[in-house]
């Protein structure tokens, strides 16, 4: 995870900056009036090399397509979110895991674990995408090879990801 | 001239409106203009025959909405400029502030000494030209694209330790200069009185906004606006019977309120009045103001141009300097923070209340207005500032080194 310091600036917005693992960093101004503005530093400089403007609405778009909203890439295993306490997290389900052939309802995930499932992804043999459950209901059931998209706190979402990841013995 | 009110008033809101279209088509600050075009619409405009450029008056209702407009920019100056915005950086910005505020402040006493040689217009001049102007500068540094560079926090951490500066200077100044008439000791200390309880007014802001949290957490916006701008004009009134200027109430109240949770609520109900009303207080300052009087003030106004200048360049670079901001950097801070703006008016127009008419308001208007033009052309050359600086002090270090060595071969 690459580290994002925010700093306030009084009269504009906010400033989030965000060092790249290319040591460069990328700086996002969001100003009180709605628009945002996106700054490359290249390592080791103190004035940007580039910039752009975004208006409220764009940035929103463009925030949604870096999200994968539209198209993600394959390795989603590793990939985590997090926004401050909100902890957004791809998991695959393990075959001997504990959730396997349990529903969401059994399982009480919301009220026992303290996590939502968003989603489900079921792929193929080949890794193709096959099916999407979105907002899955109580009744759904895991089984292994499934990728659970869930939401919740860090720490719960990290005990949720024992349970289905780990292999029972 | 209109003798109806609402032409006068209409023609008041088509200036502002040229004002603030040009000024936004030049992407910079409306303020120098809408002086400038008070100064030559107004009142004391020239006026030859069938050319006539008196076109508008300063009227009762005009007057008014000035007073309003300098209550909603003062108080959304505080909510926006407000201390808890740079806890985090305090310390940082307490040490930078205090020395740019500090030298700055020196420099106006001491050049309001050598010029009038009297108490309350070395205060007044102190006034005028310690403090920069916090609209003019965010606007500079959205056009220069430096709102993200990492000394941009510096600059904008000194406008808030200048704000919290003024309310208290505010407080103990138009004390003062209401009170001259009494004994000079008394009202000193019944000035630093006020000063006083409105520094541990906005050390226990965090303490208050628990209860005025309570207060103002009401869920209708009628009721919501209704209240809050209640609040304001409550405010001025308590500062007015308090002896200080009704703009310092505004500016504190925007100050406290800024601790509660209700600060980002307010901050967008009153940005659109501050733009409406800020507007006429800019324009009616300029339309109070002879310009025929520039001829007599000329003189100090271009001086004090300089002495700002120099003084801020190195006021600036030592604060950036002490923030451990090196080369090009400190030399962005220290070119940026030159324009004054806003509290420069306010105290010219608290001088003007306290009967101080004639010079201090034609000199804070062309000082304004110098600083307006300078500050953009300096800016924008930080960089070759900076390396100029640098070459000469190589050549100077350089010359040392030879006349080090001229010496060593003497002996």
């Amino acid at each position: 995870m690459s580290l994002i310091k925010e700093a306030e600036l009084p009269g504009l917005g906010k400033k989030y900056q965000i060092e790249l693992e290319s040591s460069d960093r990328l700086v996002v101004v969001i100003y009180d009036e709605g628009h945002r503005e996106l700054y490359h530093f290249p390592s080791g400089e103190s004035e940007p090399a580039f910039s752009f403007t975004l208006t409220d609405q764009e940035s929103r778009q463009v925030g949604s397509v870096i999200g994968g909203a539209f198209y993600q890439p394959r390795m989603l295993e590793k990939l985590e979110l997090a926004i401050a306490e909100l902890r957004i997290e791809w998991l695959k389900v393990a075959p001997g895991a504990k959730v396997v052939g349990k529903s969401i309802g059994e399982l009480g995930l919301r009220k026992n674990h303290g996590v939502t499932v968003i989603a489900i992804i079921e792929e193929d043999s080949k890794g193709k995408k096959k099916a999407t459950a979105i907002n899955p209901g109580p009744g759904f059931v895991f089984l292994p090879g499934q990728v659970v998209v869930c939401a919740g706190k860090l720490g719960n979402v990290e005990r949720f990801q024992e349970i289905v990841t780990r292999e029972e013995d | 001239m209109f003798e109806d009110p609402v032409a006068n008033l209409g023609l008041v809101f088509i200036f502002i409106g040229l004002a603030v279209l040009t000024a936004n088509k030049l992407k910079f600050s409306s303020i120098p203009l809408l002086i400038l075009l008070g100064i030559f619409f107004g009142p004391h405009a020239p006026g030859y025959g069938w050319l006539d450029l008196r076109l508008i008056n300063v009227s009762e209702s005009i007057e008014l909405l000035s007073r309003l407009g300098a209550l909603f920019l003062l108080f959304h100056l505080g909510l926006e400029f407000s201390a808890g915005k740079v806890v985090e950086n305090g310390v940082i910005i307490l040490k930078g502030g205090s020395i740019y505020v500090g030298l700055n402040f020196i420099r106006g006493l001491a050049l309001g000494w050598v010029f009038f040689g009297s108490v309350p217009e070395m205060l007044v001049m102190a006034g005028i030209t310690t403090v920069s102007s916090s609209a003019i500068i965010t606007r500079l540094l959205m056009e220069l694209k430096r709102t993200a560079n990492p000394e941009t926090e510096l600059i904008l951490g000194i406008m808030v330790f200048e704000d919290i500066f003024m309310a208290l200077y505010l407080s103990f100044l138009s004390g003062y200069l209401l009170f001259q008439k009494a004994a000079f000791s008394s009202v000193f200390l019944s000035s630093l009185a006020v000063m006083i309880f409105v520094f541990f007014l906005l050390l226990g802001a965090r303490r208050l906004s628990v209860y005025l949290n309570r207060l103002l957490s009401i869920h209708s916006g009628e009721v919501f606006t209704v209240l809050a701008f209640a609040l304001i004009l409550l405010a001025a009134f308590l500062a007015d019977v308090l002896h200080v200027t009704e703009a310092a109430g505004a500016l504190l109240l925007g100050l406290v309120l800024a601790e509660t949770l209700h600060a980002k609520r307010l901050i967008q109900i009153f940005a659109p009045l501050r733009d409406l009303f800020g507007g006429v207080f800019f324009l009616s300052f300029g339309m109070n103001i002879d310009y025929h009087q520039f001829a007599a003030v000329s003189g100090i106004a271009v001086m004090m141009t300089f002495a700002t200048i120099a003084g801020n360049l190195l006021a600036g670079y030592l604060s950036a300097r002490a923030c451990g901001y090196r080369g090009p950097a400190a030399a962005n801070i220290a070119c940026t923070i030159i324009a004054r703006g806003e509290f420069s008016v306010v105290v010219a127009g608290l001088a003007a209340t306290a009967g101080m008419v004639g010079i201090m308001q034609p000199f804070a208007a062309l000082y304004v207005l110098l600083l307006a033009l300078a500050s953009p052309v300096l800016a924008k050359r930080a960089r070759k500032i900076y390396t100029a600086a640098v070459y000469f002090w190589n050549k100077l270090s350089g010359i040392k080194q030879i006349l080090g060595n001229f010496n060593a071969g003497k002996e």
